[in-house]
């Protein structure tokens, strides 16, 4: 676990509304897709918690935050930030049709897998019903309700899923029959973490084939055949 | 303290639930500025996390409903114990239990290891004074016991506890409700800065009545550990600051 110092260099509104930051920072300070950092502000000793951010792309010193943010940040808050934490996405190699599913407040944590798709020369298509941000132009973008009819496209799929949606996955995914997911799938679970693995606090468990699993430490993004859903 | 001397110096510890089961020395915690560590709290058996646990944010603080999950006694001392012989500050194990014969049995599986300072025995929101003496007497033994008492009923059951046997009262977490979307009230710990003028009153009444406390509730900054020992406290617990990065760095 790693311990250094970030600052906001800029802030912009995504196309959902809500704000996304620049945060500069150390390289190994940079979390991969899925994995997070603890942030808080140095400025606010009263702040009650940290802030997990997630990585929506990389940028010149740094990288972009995923929203949510503070609404108190501003260009120039210091920040201390803990990590990367957790487990991010590991995409295999191979893959050459990725499938991302959007269930949260924004698309915006999913977006570096895009990039890695299109190094390796593959396709990647978004379902969901958020507003969109500028999306890579390798990326075609359909409403959730197409997902269904479009389950048999990926060889692999990835899930940004709160877990609050859990129960309600197999819906989206079309599977009420009970059935599986014919390709491998990965789910970034959002969901407060607010000890962020020092505690098991147990706020943030994610029900499991065997017994619970913790988000901030065995997560945030699992294989989905882990999770009871 | 008097009877069942347990030294904790310097003067600042973690409350139980904030740093899990055993010291990691990995982490980023600076394990010299705290003078003992206390385990989140273990029950006789495992525990899962609570149907509609949350994290709630208001000013000033945040609503903590977790059920308090562990392996049970079994699997915590299998898991941890070790490391709680190899801790460079003393060990406090935080027992959960609904029956003195719970909190018994767990007693004794403790005093069969080595690297146990002491025990800090937690009270319900709902309990009666008869409960808190009946479980610290059966919570009496080798080890130092802390009676861990609902802060906004400290001064009424901190006698009992004390007559019982205690060493010291520690204060929990109050409970609160919030309103969450759909009108559903929720219900759970709170933690924050918002707390501290509460917790503060409790130690002082309590000092005041001559009980050993070691105050907790809200502390986020060195300032507000120096109000609890100015207010009398023998020693100060953290909490949610030392999830904020390295929160502790702000204790001297």
């Amino acid at each position: 676990m790693g311990h250094t110092s970030g600052r906001i260099t800029e802030i912009r509104l995504e196309a959902g509304g809500q704000m996304e930051a620049v945060v500069a920072c150390p390289i190994e300070a940079i979390p991969h897709a899925g994995q997070y950092l603890l942030a808080s502000d140095l400025n606010n000793p009263e702040e009650v918690l940290g802030t997990t951010l997630f990585i929506a792309e990389k940028s010149m010193h740094g990288f972009w935050a995923a929203p949510p943010i503070p609404n108190s940040w501003r260009p120039g808050t210091n920040l201390d930030l803990v990590g990367p934490l957790g487990h991010g996405f590991e995409l295999p190699r191979h893959i050459q049709r990725l499938g991302l599913v959007a269930l949260g407040d924004t698309v915006s944590r999913l977006m570096p897998l895009v990039g890695q798709i299109g190094h390796s020369h593959g396709s990647a298509t978004l379902f969901t019903d958020l507003p969109l941000p500028r999306i890579p132009a390798l990326l075609e973008a359909y409403p959730l309700v197409s997902l269904v009819e479009a389950l048999d496209w990926p060889d692999f799929l990835v899930v940004d899923l709160p877990l609050q949606r859990m129960s309600g996955l197999r819906d989206v995914l079309g599977l009420l029959d009970g059935s599986g997911l014919t390709c491998p799938t990965q789910v970034l679970v959002t969901t407060p973490m607010p000890c962020a693995r020092l505690a098991h606090c147990g706020a943030c468990a994610v029900p499991a084939r065997r017994g619970w699993k913790f988000a901030c430490e065995d997560g945030p993004v699992f294989d989905l055949n882990q999770l009871k859903w | 303290m008097s009877k069942h001397d347990l030294t904790i110096d310097p003067p600042l510890m973690n409350a139980a639930g904030s740093l899990g089961f055993s010291p990691d020395l990995h982490s980023l915690v600076d394990w010299s500025k705290l003078g003992a560590f206390v385990t989140n709290p273990v029950s006789l058996m495992p525990r899962t996390p609570a149907h509609g646990r949350c994290v709630i944010e208001f000013p000033g603080g945040f609503l903590l409903h977790t059920g308090y999950p562990n392996p049970g006694i079994t699997q915590v001392l299998r898991r941890y114990a070790g490391y709680w012989n190899r801790s460079p500050i003393p060990v406090i194990v935080h027992l959960l239990a609904r029956s003195p014969e719970e909190v018994a049995k767990m007693v004794r599986r403790l005093e069969a290891v080595e690297g146990v300072a002491g025990l800090e025995v937690g009270m319900d929101s709902d309990t009666s004074i008869d409960r808190v003496v009946t479980l610290t007497q059966a919570a009496c033994g080798e080890y130092p016991v802390l009676i861990r008492l609902p802060m906004e009923r400290s001064v009424e059951l901190a006698p009992g506890a004390m007559n019982a046997g205690a060493a010291a009262i520690s204060l929990a977490p109050p409970r609160g409700a919030y309103l969450i979307g759909g009108g559903e009230i929720v219900q759970g710990r709170l933690y924050g800065p918002a707390i501290l003028p509460m917790a503060l009153r409790a130690v002082h009444e309590l000092t005041q009545m001559s009980i050993p406390t070691i105050g907790a509730g809200g502390v986020y900054t060195q300032e507000h550990a120096n109000a609890m020992l100015a207010a009398g406290a023998y020693a100060v617990q953290l909490d949610s600051v030392l999830w904020r990065g390295a929160g502790y760095h702000r204790f001297t």
